[in-house]
């Protein structure tokens, strides 16, 4: 990948889903540009097409229009050489319960061209990465919810991605899993991947990412570092205070306090 | 094609740790062997009865049985709880090629339904029934019961893949049921009353049936093998072809 190319760069991205109710347009034109190594967050209200938005990124979903590019791989014409550059982990820790850790990474490294003994070597590395090594070949089944996320993490890291996409890793995780799952995103991101993640807690964006773009109703409606959001929030409103991010998303989806609860969390680790 | 043999061997590690998944697909039809058999072979009695060639009614049911193990379609229910699950989109998040991903399930269904018609004709050997068709005999036998499991496991993964609902591919295994039971399941398609005997010679099914009948029953009537064979062979391609492009147009 050249280095002034985007890590991931989408322009005009609309998804329209069609119904008996009628027709739903889920993301209508995002545009986004992530920068090589950063980590970028996504964050938005429930169906304001966050999710939507990743599949479509991550070859999950077919695109109604637009154009996306990932490593500088166009998605929509050579999904396949996309895929060997990006690492996927979404919303469900998408595990196979019958097999052990172990199993699981080898097979994922099969798929993505490895063969026998090197798909062994690399699942054994990633296990010692997201320190699961002594519980390698126990079946997935009885792994605890921190420690499926961690393995979901490792089976996206298999073939050494260049942008790895989260979407909502810690979502349902306990405080001190939530903060294993950070470190792991700080580690990988200090290897030189590139991290797009959508997240619902605003002081997990605040902790992580470099930049970010708050998505309402299908568009993007904020974009920038936490710090360049909060000072346009509090020199716009002539605040006498340092806004929050929870300010900022307040004020980016036209939301109040009392009507987002329940749709953004704010969470400390 | 080493994706999809890959992705066969895990669908086969799936099925071998399940038991509890794999136990009926054994004894249900054995179940009906034995009641079917118990109802009705007083009727038939082996001395008197053409069509059993000598042999006993338990031999003329047996590719009942057969067909009725190789129609379970547990796999499709796997699928569904891994596109429920979110595993099966970490597979398409694969740059594999779409189909191998249907494949795999297809390869290992093959391999089951070997196991399985080994198994239930092993058992149902010392009560007495012989392939009359000998060890060759026995051998398309059981491809043959392998190749439906593939084509039924196909049409059960349209299903899972179109409704993405447990509930709905469970009853979709349902319409075995009439496919089973409109064919000459008792007595030989000559023997069924006029409008049983329309609808059994529409029914795909029969034909399978009779073809795995007669290697039990028969030294090699080809006549009545091939059509068996011509049916899971073009049923076989469509539920390959439809399931390649259900998912390659998944979203």
């Amino acid at each position: 990948m050249e280095t002034d190319e985007p890590a991931v760069h989408a322009e005009a991205l609309v998804k329209t889903f069609g119904g008996r109710s009628g027709t739903v347009e889920a993301v209508r034109g995002v545009d986004l540009s992530v920068r090589p190594g950063e980590v970028f967050g996504f964050l938005g209200p429930n169906g304001a097409g966050k999710s939507t938005t990743v599949k479509m990124l991550t070859t999950l979903l077919s695109m109604t229009s637009g154009t996306v590019r990932v490593a500088g791989v166009d998605v929509g014409r050579d999904p396949d050489a996309a895929r060997l550059r990006m690492g996927v982990a979404l919303q469900e820790a998408g595990l196979d319960p019958r097999q052990t850790g172990r199993e699981l990474l080898v097979l994922q490294g099969r798929l993505f061209g490895l063969s026998k003994p090197e798909a062994a070597q690399r699942a054994a590395e990633l296990l010692a990465l997201v320190e699961l090594e002594d519980a390698a070949d126990r079946r997935i089944k009885g792994y605890s919810g921190g420690m499926k996320r961690r393995l979901d993490l490792a089976s996206a890291l298999v073939h050494e991605p260049e942008v790895l996409f989260l979407d909502e890793p810690t979502t349902g995780l306990d405080p001190a899993s939530r903060l294993t799952v950070w470190e792991e995103v700080r580690r990988i991101n200090g290897r030189g991947t590139t991290v797009f993640l959508t997240t619902q807690y605003l002081e997990e964006a605040d902790q992580l990412c470099d930049r970010l773009a708050i998505i309402d109703g299908g568009r993007i409606v904020r974009e920038g570092t936490p710090a360049q959001l909060k000072a346009e929030l509090r020199d716009r409103e002539g605040l006498d205070r340092e806004p929050t991010l929870d300010d900022v998303f307040l004020d980016a989806t036209g939301r109040t306090r009392a009507k987002a609860a329940g749709e953004v969390q704010e969470v400390s680790a | 094609m080493s994706a999809a043999l890959a992705l066969g061997q895990r669908a086969l590690l799936e099925a071998w740790r399940t038991p509890e998944a794999l136990f009926p697909t054994l004894f249900i039809p054995l179940f009906f062997l034995v009641v079917n058999v118990g109802q009705a072979a007083r009727i038939f009695p082996s001395e008197t009865t053409e069509f059993l060639n000598s042999q006993s009614y338990a031999a003329f049911q047996l590719p009942s049985s057969l067909l009725l193990a190789a129609s379970f379609g547990t796999a499709a229910l796997f699928l569904v709880e891994e596109i429920e699950g979110g595993y099966f989109d970490k597979l398409r998040s694969a740059p594999v090629p779409r189909s191998s991903i249907v494949l795999g399930r297809l390869i290992a269904e093959l391999v089951k339904g070997v196991g399985i018609a080994v198994v239930l004709v092993a058992v149902a050997l010392p009560f007495g029934i012989e392939v009359a068709s000998g060890p060759l005999g026995f051998v398309l036998l059981v491809v043959l019961t392998a190749l439906w499991a593939v084509v039924f496991a196909g049409f059960m993964q349209l299903i899972a893949l179109k409704t993405r609902s447990a509930a709905a591919t469970n009853s979709g295994s349902l319409v075995f049921f009439p496919l089973l039971f409109l064919t000459p399941n008792f007595v030989p398609r000559s023997l069924l009353t006029e409008p049983m005997e329309v609808a059994a010679t529409l029914n795909p099914v029969t034909y399978v049936m009779e073809a795995m009948r007669s290697l039990i029953l028969e030294d090699f009537a080809w006549q009545r093998i091939w059509p068996g064979f011509l049916v899971v062979g073009v049923a076989g391609l469509a539920m390959l072809a439809l399931n390649v492009r259900m998912i390659r147009n998944y979203d």
